[in-house]
C-alpha cells in the first residue's frame, strides 16, 4: 500500500481506531464481518478471539463497526480531539522549512 | 404520522422490553398498527395489508438490529428507524439490567415515543438557492468513473461534500458519487434531527445499503435546518444524482471560512478519489 495520509497527515500520526471493551465483547464478530478495511484479525484458540490488528487500516472519523455492535463494546476517541490535533500537524508542517 | 410499527420485542437485552413499550406507546397514541416480529417472520402474509397501506417504522432495540434485518430479509420498505440505545444516550438516562420494565422504565419510553412523534418540519425561515453542477471531472480507475464537480462543491476525505448556497448563509451536504458506487444501491437514509447543533466531522445522519453503513461526517459546523424528505421516500436519487436530487441534510453555517479550512476542492478530490479507488480494488 502506497504511503497512507489523512488530510495531508501521515495515518500514523492519528490515533483514530476502535477500542474492544473485553468485559462486553461476545464475539459475535459482527463487526469484523462488517469492516471491509481489515481493521480487526480473529485469534481462533485464544482467550480474546478478537483484536483490534490493523489501527492504520482505520478509516479516520468512520464508526461503522460500533454501529453494528449489539453489547456496545466498540468505542472511539472524541473527534474533536482528533480534530484538534490533525489541525495542529497541519500548522506544524506549514511552520516547517 | 400513522405507521406500522415493527419494534424489537427481544429479550436479550433491556432495550427489547422497552422498544416494545415505545411502540405501544406510538399505536395507541396515533393509532399505527403494530406488528409482532415472531409473527411476521414466520407468518409475513399475515401483515401484508396493513404494509400495504402504512409506511414501516422500525424500532430496534440495539445495534445489532434484528428488528431492520428481519424488515431487510422481508425486501420491506423501511420508512423512518429508531434504534432504543441511541435514544436512551440522549436521554442520558442509564438502564439497569432488568428485563421488567419498572416506573422510570416507563417514563423512559414515554419520553422516547413523545421525541419522536415529534414531526421533521424544516425550519423553514429563508430561502436558498443552489446551482446545478454545470461540468465535472471525472476520476478513472479501471472500468469504474466517478464524477466530482469542477466547482462549487467542496469535501472531506470522508467523501462527504457541502455546496454553499449562493443566497444565503446556507449550505447542502450529501455522498459523493465515488461513495455511492461503493456502497451500491442505498437503500435507507437516516437523517439527522432538526435544529441539532452539528460540529464539523461531527455526525450529521447516515445512509445504508445491504452492503454498507456510511455514516455522514459533517463536512461544516452549524444547525439542522433541512433534510431532503424526498431522499427519504426514494433513496435510490443518492445513487441517480448525488450532487442534486440526492442532497441529504441543510444546514446554517456557523463558520463556513474557518471550516473551509480542512476541505478541499473538486480537483484535489478527485486526486484522493483515484486514490482510494486504487486501494480499494
Amino acid at each position: 500500500m502506497s504511503e497512507s495520509t489523512f488530510m495531508g497527515v501521515p495515518r500514523e500520526r492519528i490515533p483514530w481506531f476502535p477500542t474492544i471493551d473485553y468485559d462486553k465483547c461476545n464475539y459475535c464478530m459482527e463487526c469484523d464481518k462488517f469492516c471491509p478495511h481489515r481493521v480487526f484479525e480473529r485469534r481462533d484458540g485464544e482467550e480474546r478471539k478478537l483484536v483490534v490488528a490493523h489501527t492504520n487500516n482505520c478509516v479516520v472519523f468512520c464508526r461503522a463497526c460500533a454501529k453494528t455492535c449489539g453489547p456496545d463494546a466498540i468505542t472511539f476517541p472524541e473527534k474533536p480531539a482528533i480534530v484538534a490535533l490533525i489541525k495542529r500537524i497541519r500548522e506544524e508542517a506549514k511552520d516547517t522549512p | 404520522m400513522k405507521y406500522a410499527i415493527l419494534p424489537c420485542n427481544g429479550l436479550d437485552k433491556p432495550v427489547g422490553p422497552l422498544a416494545r413499550e415505545v411502540a405501544l406507546w406510538l399505536a395507541a397514541r396515533d393509532g399505527g398498527e403494530l406488528i409482532c416480529p415472531v409473527l411476521l417472520g414466520n407468518s409475513p402474509d399475515r401483515y401484508a395489508r396493513v404494509l400495504g397501506a402504512l409506511p414501516l417504522l422500525v424500532i430496534d432495540g440495539c445495534a445489532t438490529q434484528c428488528a431492520t434485518k428481519l424488515a431487510n430479509g422481508l425486501e420491506l420498505k423501511i420508512g423512518r428507524k429508531i434504534q432504543i440505545a441511541e435514544e436512551v444516550k440522549r436521554t442520558g438516562a442509564a438502564l439497569g439490567k432488568s428485563l421488567t420494565l419498572g416506573p422510570d422504565e416507563l417514563g423512559l419510553a414515554s419520553t422516547i415515543a413523545a421525541a419522536l412523534a415529534k414531526e421533521t418540519a424544516p425550519l423553514a425561515s429563508a430561502t436558498a438557492d443552489y446551482a446545478t453542477p454545470q461540468d465535472y471531472i471525472e476520476a478513472a480507475h479501471d472500468k469504474f468513473l466517478f464524477k466530482v464537480p469542477a466547482a462549487g462543491y467542496f469535501f472531506n476525505e470522508n467523501d462527504v461534500w457541502v455546496q454553499p448556497s449562493a443566497s444565503a448563509n446556507r449550505a447542502r451536504i450529501g455522498i459523493s458519487d465515488f461513495a455511492q458506487q461503493q456502497m451500491t444501491d442505498i437503500t435507507f437514509f437516516g437523517p439527522p434531527t432538526i435544529g441539532a447543533e452539528v460540529e464539523q466531522f461531527g455526525e450529521a445522519g447516515y445512509v445504508e445499503s445491504a452492503k454498507a453503513t456510511l455514516e455522514l461526517v459533517c463536512p461544516v459546523s452549524g444547525r439542522v435546518v433541512a433534510v431532503n424528505t424526498m431522499v427519504s421516500e426514494t433513496p435510490e436519487l443518492i445513487n441517480q444524482d448525488p450532487y442534486g436530487q440526492g442532497w441529504l441534510v441543510e444546514l446554517e453555517l456557523r463558520d463556513f471560512s474557518a471550516d473551509r479550512e480542512l476541505l478541499i476542492d473538486g480537483p484535489a478530490y478527485a486526486e484522493v478519489v483515484k486514490k482510494k479507488a486504487a486501494e480499494y480494488s
